[in-house]
């Protein structure tokens, strides 16, 4: 505070008016107030020149103090405005770049081509797939059906000849035992 | 001459089965329809051969989860899994019972619940007999969904020419109470459907064989005076010279190339 009131208190008078501070505004005050009390002459005229000047001084610092609060005001609203037109640049890019990379429309799907379980199969094949299941489903039910009537010795008992094929199997011939069974089955089918 | 094998012994069905809720019930009689019996004695006297006779679709429909499969399996296989494997589009069971003294077969069609396989199970619906709406008792929302279920099978099949059935699964969940309320509002929706309610588990089995009973029992009933409306004996195929060379060489019978032919067909 000593040096300041000693040495640089004039310096405030030679600063650019806009980079004037309220500190300023006290040093020319101070140096203002100074010279009035070399020149005091006592008389009424004085005083009402020095109320003057206190109040035109008074004046400056409100200004310069309001004047430096909008500047700041005004910095940081830029800054502000400046880091949110960053985050909107930097999305904006990325929305565009995934479009220019994916070109996904509206109702398609992403697919990883590295996912092993990725959908990868058409419905079209998917309806063969399980048609042919169910066709060998069928197939199988019926196979199932006529070895149940092989094994309860239903199907061909009406006939002899096929009655003594399946009495007398022999489990140790088992290759002659084919022909016969193809011979039952078409002697019943013919039967039938 | 029999040649299908012998229908294991709890699949014969000789007395009409009953409904579970008479307040939501297809038909109210006790007993076989007077003409269908007749038909059947007459048949009976006279079955000869492969005649499988007949064979009625069902389609199970409802959203996934319910429990269709499980309701399937049950009654097809006795058994129940308590873990959620999702039918992948479509599969098929084939029950065979006697009725009334005539073989008789039931396809069950258990259809996939998800939505991305709507597209490949709706086009197994035309052609059903039987439309069987399945709920979780458990899930009320499931409920409210039988009636959109019920009409895309019902779009896919002639007006008034399917028995509809609404199931409601998973009853062992429910307390007393709860389950008199669920009922309740399931008879309700029923009413509407014009379907025939019935309240199941199939994890204690509770009314799962009574339910298939009176699904093929009325299924089968419906098919026999249909044939004495038509005129179209279906005995005379047993009769007579019904195999012809491609039977011959697949030995398949009637009914097993029926079957063939309905799984193509469905695809069509």
């Amino acid at each position: 505070m000593g040096d300041r009131q000693d040495s640089s208190p004039m310096q405030a008078f030679d600063k650019d008016a806009l980079d004037l501070t309220v500190e300023d505004v006290y040093d020319i005050s101070y140096v203002i107030g100074r010279d009035l009390l070399k020149v005091n002459t006592g008389a009424r005229e004085f005083s009402d020149l020095q109320f003057k000047i206190v109040r035109v001084l008074e004046m400056f610092e409100m200004m310069v103090n309001k004047y430096n609060l909008s500047l700041e005001e005004l910095r940081m609203e830029r800054d502000n405005l400046k880091s949110e037109l960053e985050r909107v640049a930097s999305e904006e890019s990325n929305v565009t770049s995934h479009n220019n990379h994916q070109n996904i429309g509206p109702n398609k799907l992403i697919v990883d081509l590295k996912d092993p379980n990725r959908p990868r199969f058409t419905m079209q094949e998917l309806k063969e797939v399980l048609q042919e299941r169910n066709q060998l489903k069928a197939q199988l039910l019926v196979a199932q059906e006529e070895l149940q009537l092989y094994k309860s010795g239903v199907l061909g008992s009406e006939q002899n000849m096929v009655e003594v094929n399946l009495e007398n199997p022999s489990p140790s011939e088992p290759p002659p035992r084919i022909p016969s069974e193809n011979n039952k089955e078409k002697s019943t089918i013919q039967k039938l | 001459m029999h040649f299908a094998p012998p229908v294991s012994k709890d699949r014969i069905i000789s007395k009409f089965p009953k409904c579970y809720n008479p307040q939501a019930c297809i038909q109210m009689k006790d007993d076989w329809n007077m003409k269908a019996k007749v038909a059947c004695q007459d048949r009976a006297a006279r079955l000869q051969g492969y005649d499988r006779l007949k064979m009625s679709k069902a389609v199970v429909v409802g959203d996934l989860n319910v429990g269709k499969t499980c309701l399937i399996n049950r009654f097809c296989k006795d058994v129940f899994e308590r873990d959620y494997k999702a039918t992948i589009g479509v599969d098929f069971e084939i029950e065979r019972f006697e009725m009334s003294g005539l073989p008789y077969s039931l396809q069950i069609w258990d259809t996939a619940g998800q939505e991305k396989f709507k597209c490949i199970a709706s086009a197994y619906y035309r052609g059903a007999q039987v439309i069987i709406t399945v709920f979780d008792m458990a899930d009320i929302k499931t409920l409210e969904h039988t009636q959109q279920w019920l009409s895309e099978a019902l779009k896919e099949n002639e007006p008034n020419s399917c028995f509809v059935f609404l199931v409601g699964t998973k009853r062992d969940l429910l307390s007393a109470e709860e389950c008199q309320r669920t009922e309740r509002d399931a008879i309700q929706i029923a009413a509407e459907m014009n379907a025939e309610f019935w309240s199941v588990s199939s994890k204690t089995g509770e009314n799962i064989s009574e339910f298939f009973f009176r699904v093929a029992a009325l299924a089968f009933e419906d098919a026999i005076l249909n044939d004495l409306e038509t005129g179209n004996s279906t005995a005379q195929i047993g009769d007579g010279n019904i195999l012809n060379d491609k039977a011959l060489e697949n030995s398949a019978g009637k009914a097993n190339e029926e079957l063939l032919l309905l799984i193509n067909l469905a695809f069509k």
